[in-house]
């Protein structure tokens, strides 16, 4: 234990790194104890309103959203982020020759596979 | 040297296979029309078993070729893992065909997400560079995510899905922090290379943060104390297949890249032949120690007090996660053989427990000990099956435990750490009074709310048999598995 602190260098330059997360750490966790402890609490109305320093609420926060919006986003990340592969293979693709064409086959291939996946599962269905 | 990618093509076969089944369920999957078809159930087993035979036909793999430009290593060490985990899988593949819990779910998603596990733990035993190691876990982690909250409409299920998500999240982000830390004092991603260049003299303190950073990832994945939090939720919450899964193949998985991952950046070959040298001015070794004792300590006596069987299993494998880092901490090549010796022993009589606990559970729909009384009669094969399973976890003298334990606990003392083989000794004690509790219950106490007897069909029957035969004949014969041990270990130290 001895030799695992006199290991410690301080004068070393990534010290700061570990210093940085110590404070970050330390104010966090001190903060939210110091407005436990220091803050005033004064319940009323206007402190249980839903949002305390701006317009009067007028209707229900609490909206119903279709769950089949996360659907659609989720599919949307998953064949937007193909399209990030595509560009860069599409600037290089006379470097990459045959090669790459096959490999850009084979990724586009699996990412078909998916996508009939999620076709004949119903999840391209709004109903 | 690493080969290109178009040359390594051949020499992942293994991962091809696994890769085609995954695609081939999903095609078959959508063609057809019924989700409770055994078909992929089926393909899944032809799969594993065909990227199992692959493993074993490039085994003589000797020290190692870099495959894509050096993100994946073929050694036998990677070799040794891969038949590992794919036999654990072939093994989860039989009890879920057989556990009733999961017979009304999608069958097609399940084995596409364990397969991805598979892939994922291929990866991570054979990474050779931190972009690969961070890529692997993940491939991992997140299927497993997805299998822990397989079962939808139970709430233990949801739950643990969730707390496993967000514990891997935090540990797989702390993780990745530690890797910039070292790629921003190497400048090289890969391992062997940063290695090299961190014992060319290092600052002590962002190798002393970054090594424990690393540990985070990988002490989750093994779920070593203090990073254990998820596991008795995940364990219990999980589909029993999955559980069983989980406590063997990523956690062997896990074992793999901390070896490979120590052993090459924070570690480097000594003077005599089967040691290491610490290359960084870190001592993690004393660290490790310390985690190891804690994890076995915490993981039996917390198991002590545990009534739902999964969650006992659970912290029985945490504890067995501390036996297994007593190897890691020693920098001898014997301490490495011994761990993955360990691995092979625990693999059989880990999954043979739980397969019992799948066909106790099949019948009462729940795992509390209460179920398991008058097992004895009900189920004599079963119960004479999970009592040698768990006297060999036990690590008592005729079973393989035991010999697991001789190598780990021999090569602890032959290095002179005799305050960590005291520990795990004293914990073995421990330990004995909770397995020996559900032995009790089944074969002293009578059954209560259940008495006819308890149906074992032919499959889960030579299953068991199949389970229960090298538990006890690697208690009798061993030499054949430290012999790969040795081979396996043999290509880190140069």
């Amino acid at each position: 234990m001895a030799k695992f602190v006199s290991s410690v260098d301080f004068a070393n330059p990534y010290f700061s790194v570990l210093l940085l997360f110590v404070i970050g750490v330390g104010m966090a966790v001190t903060f939210v104890f110091l407005s436990q402890a220091l803050g005033p609490r004064r319940y009323d109305r206007v402190k249980y309103d839903v949002y305390e320093c701006g317009v009067d609420p007028f209707m229900s926060a609490s909206v119903r959203i279709s769950v089949k919006f996360y659907l659609v986003a989720l599919l949307f990340i998953l064949f937007d982020l193909e399209t990030a592969y595509l560009y860069p293979w599409a600037v290089l693709f006379r470097d990459l020759g045959w090669f790459g064409f096959a490999e850009m086959a084979v990724f586009l291939g699996i990412l078909v596979i998916g996508l009939v996946y999620v076709w004949k599962k119903g999840a391209l269905d709004w109903q | 040297m690493a080969l290109g990618n178009l040359a390594s093509v051949s020499h992942f076969l293994p991962e091809f296979a696994v890769t085609a089944t995954i695609l081939l369920i999903l095609v078959v999957h959508v063609a057809g029309r019924n989700r409770r078809s055994p078909a992929p159930a089926f393909l899944a087993l032809v799969g594993t078993g065909a990227a199992l035979l692959c493993a074993w036909l490039t085994a003589p793999a000797g020290a190692g070729t870099g495959l894509f430009q050096g993100m994946v290593v073929l050694d036998d060490f990677a070799v040794f893992f891969k038949i590992l985990t794919a036999l654990a899988t072939i093994i989860v593949i039989f009890m879920s065909i057989d556990c009733v819990e999961l017979q009304d779910k999608s069958q097609a998603e399940y084995y596409v997400f364990l397969l991805s596990v598979l892939l994922g733990m291929f990866l991570l035993a054979s990474a050779s560079d931190i972009v690969m190691v961070y890529l692997a876990l993940e491939l991992v982690s997140i299927p497993s995510y997805l299998l822990a909250g397989y079962l939808k409409g139970k709430e233990s299920s949801t739950e643990a899905s969730m707390k496993y998500v967000v514990y891997g999240a935090t540990a797989s982000g702390v993780m990745i922090y530690g890797f910039s830390l070292l790629y921003g004092m190497t400048g090289t991603t890969q391992i062997a290379e940063i290695g090299r260049l961190l014992t060319r003299g290092a600052a002590p303190l962002p190798v002393m943060l970054a090594a424990a950073m690393v540990t985070v990832g990988f002490g989750y994945k093994i779920a070593a104390v203090p990073f254990h939090m998820w596991s008795p939720d995940v364990y219990e919450g999980a589909p029993t297949p999955v559980t069983a899964f989980l406590s063997v193949g990523p956690k062997a998985a896990g074992f793999a890249i901390l070896v490979r991952f120590f052993y090459t950046v924070f570690a480097s070959p000594g003077a005599a032949g089967g040691t290491w040298a610490l290359s960084s001015p870190v001592d993690w070794t004393f660290l490790f120690a310390v985690l190891s004792a804690v994890t076995m300590t915490v993981g039996n006596l917390v198991a002590i007090s545990q009534q739902n069987v999964k969650r006992l299993l659970a912290y029985s494998s945490i504890a067995h996660a501390g036996y297994m880092l007593m190897g890691f901490v020693l920098l001898t090549s014997v301490g490495l053989e011994a761990i993955l010796f360990y691995l092979v022993v625990y693999l059989f009589m880990n999954l043979g427990a739980f397969y019992v606990v799948v066909l106790v559970a099949n019948g009462s729909r729940s795992e509390d000990i209460s179920d398991f009384a008058g097992l004895g009669t009900r189920a004599p094969l079963a119960a004479v099956a999970l009592a040698v399973f768990l006297f060999a976890l036990t690590g008592i003298p005729p079973f393989s435990g035991f010999i697991g334990k001789v190598y780990l606990f021999a090569e602890v003392i032959h290095r002179g750490v005799y305050w960590l083989a005291v520990v795990a000794a004293l914990n073995s004690v421990v330990s004995l009074y909770y397995y020996a509790r559900i032995v009790k219950v089944m074969f002293l106490e009578g059954a209560k709310t259940e008495t006819a007897p308890l149906a074992v069909p032919f499959v889960p029957r030579v299953m068991l048999t199949l389970l229960v035969v090298p538990t006890l004949l690697l208690g009798i014969y061993w030499e054949p598995i430290i012999r790969v041990a040795e081979v396996s270990v043999k290509i880190l130290t140069n």
